[in-house]
């Protein structure tokens, strides 16, 4: 089952558990690992809990570290076989063993996390002793964080699936035991699922399975390493987009019958000052510049991909400087929309050639966004997503009239 | 079929007036209050198929309100209704489901109740 694992008390079992997925977190790993076990103590006081390293068979020591950090709560470590990679696989071995120790309550949090407090865990955690079976992270984030989130995955999940959970691929969150098995029994398992696709992948299914969802407002703004963009950005992209699109093709048949959206129960507010998120700088020249490049890149595939009127809108909006530069949202849906039609009849082979080439699409969307709400607070900007979530779902129709089958 | 019942929960007599009126005119069945007092065993009672909230009433703060109709409804649907857009500054405005600027005119109040009355999510 697992390539290795460290269980030093021979726990067998649990009733709440706490994940920290890694790979090469060594000199981060020790601050969750303390506030996860803050968290339990103060909070989950009387249950059996343990804490739970899922890794990536880390090099840097991660495995060492982790155990060596003093805690009250018992430990295990699990490793992925060397070589296995990706935050999906840690935690469907996080999913095996929560049916292995018969838990009821698993929390997971990022560990390259700085501004984790042990309320985290009880706001993750607490939802699931009530009615919930699924708990999304609510943060305060700055308007330009989160671009993907905001542009794509927000409202896409939203105007699909019915729920409104802000941060669908947040990274720290709650499941119920019972949703680990639908997890783990689930046959939507792929290779993007196994890497960053994985919490969309979560979300989704949560939302799909009729789970009770909340949020958890989180009180402090999310802070954790920080990852190069331009390394980072089109893998990710890849996963997180892709996961989305093939997610659509399974539950077509549902979400064809989601109309409008619904929110869902807030837990934790009251709980704490809340603190506002440092700000995020965006390089508004170099956006457009990669927006205008991917004409010249992927044109011929666009032209297979969008019809005619989409065409000329984009070629317009190529053509406007970058001081009038402005992507109208409802293009913004059907570039969306149509791509994820075109992507159902794509052989897989050649899904990433086109997810890739939404990415220029993605860089022009943005900055159409950052100078619209340059001006804005960050509520101020809320209220935009708001207000083109809202678009979404009602142009979902002609996603449906468009769809196969 | 059976008519689609309505509460209004606003502190102001006028409104509740008006809401009422105009609702029923529309063909929702409606029933009114004027606080947040037992509002919880007020729906239990009855089973309103979607609430009009006012923010900010004498004696009670509409948005912890929405925090005790969510935590016991998961799917009742709840508009916030206010004079001014501050609220959304405080984001428990956004465990509702729509919100409206109170007007004497109430065709977004009418248009938001028929949406959060058609939302629909399949069973599973």
């Amino acid at each position: 089952m697992f390539a290795a694992e460290v269980n030093p008390l021979g726990i067998k079992s649990a009733e709440v558990v706490v994940c920290i997925p890694s790979y090469n977190e060594a000199p981060n790993i020790a601050l969750p690992t303390q506030k996860a076990d803050e968290g339990l103590c103060e909070y989950f006081q009387g249950a059996k809990a343990v804490i739970i390293n899922c890794d990536n068979d880390s090099t840097d020591g991660t495995r060492e570290v982790f155990l060596k950090t003093a805690t009250e709560v018992p430990k295990i470590y699990l490793s992925t076989p060397p070589g296995v990679r990706g935050k999906g696989n840690n935690l469907k071995n996080l999913f095996k063993k929560v049916l292995d120790l018969k838990a009821e309550v698993v929390i997971v949090v990022d560990a390259d996390l700085k501004s984790i407090t042990a309320q985290w865990i009880k706001r993750l955690g607490e939802p699931l002793t009530r009615d919930f079976g699924y708990v999304a992270p609510l943060y305060v984030r700055h308007k330009y964080d989160g671009t993907i989130t905001n542009a794509i995955a927000y409202p896409m999940t939203r105007a699909l699936y019915g729920r409104r959970v802000r941060q669908p691929l947040g990274g720290d969150f709650g499941f119920s035991g019972r949703l680990a098995e639908i997890y783990l029994r689930s046959n939507t398992w792929d290779e993007a699922v196994s890497q960053f696709g994985i919490d969309i992948w979560m979300t989704t299914l949560a939302m799909n399975n009729g789970i009770p969802i909340c949020q958890a407002f989180m009180g402090r703004p999310k802070i954790h390493k920080a990852k190069d963009p331009v390394t980072e950005l089109g893998p990710m992209f890849r996963q997180v987009i892709g996961t989305i699109f093939r997610m659509m093709i399974k539950s077509a048949p549902f979400w064809k019958g989601v109309k409008w959206s619904k929110p869902t129960a807030i837990f934790g507010f009251g709980l704490g000052e809340v603190e506002m998120p440092p700000t995020v700088e965006v390089n508004f020249h170099l956006l457009h510049h990669r927006f205008v490049e991917g004409f010249d890149d992927h044109l011929e595939l666009w032209r297979k991909v969008f019809c005619g009127e989409v065409l000329r809108k984009l070629m317009e909006i190529r053509d406007l400087d970058n001081d009038r530069f402005d992507f109208p949202t409802l293009v913004w849906i059907r570039v969306l929309y149509d791509m994820a039609v075109v992507f159902q009849k794509t052989p897989p082979e050649n899904t990433d050639v086109l997810i890739d080439s939404l990415i220029p699409l993605y860089f022009g969307k943005t900055l159409s966004f950052a100078k619209k709400t340059e001006r804005m607070s960050i509520q101020e900007a809320e209220e935009v997503i708001e207000n083109e979530s809202m678009l979404f779902e009602e142009s979902k129709p002609y996603l449906v009239e468009n769809w196969p089958g | 079929m059976p008519k689609k019942k309505v509460l209004i929960v606003d502190d102001e007599e006028h409104i509740r007036f008006l809401y009422s009126e105009e609702l029923t005119d529309e063909g929702y069945d409606v029933v009114t209050t004027d606080s947040g007092y037992q509002l919880m065993e007020l729906i239990e009672k009855e089973k309103p198929d979607v609430i009009v909230l006012d923010i900010k009433m004498v004696d009670y703060n509409g948005l912890d309100l929405l925090q005790d109709i969510r935590n016991k409804y998961y799917d009742l649907p709840v508009i916030l209704c206010t004079a001014y857009d501050t609220f959304k500054e405080d984001m428990k405005s956004i465990a509702a489901d729509h919100y409206v600027i109170k007007s004497f005119d109430l065709t977004e109040l009418k248009s938001k109740i028929a949406s959060a009355l058609e939302a629909h999510i399949p069973e599973s």
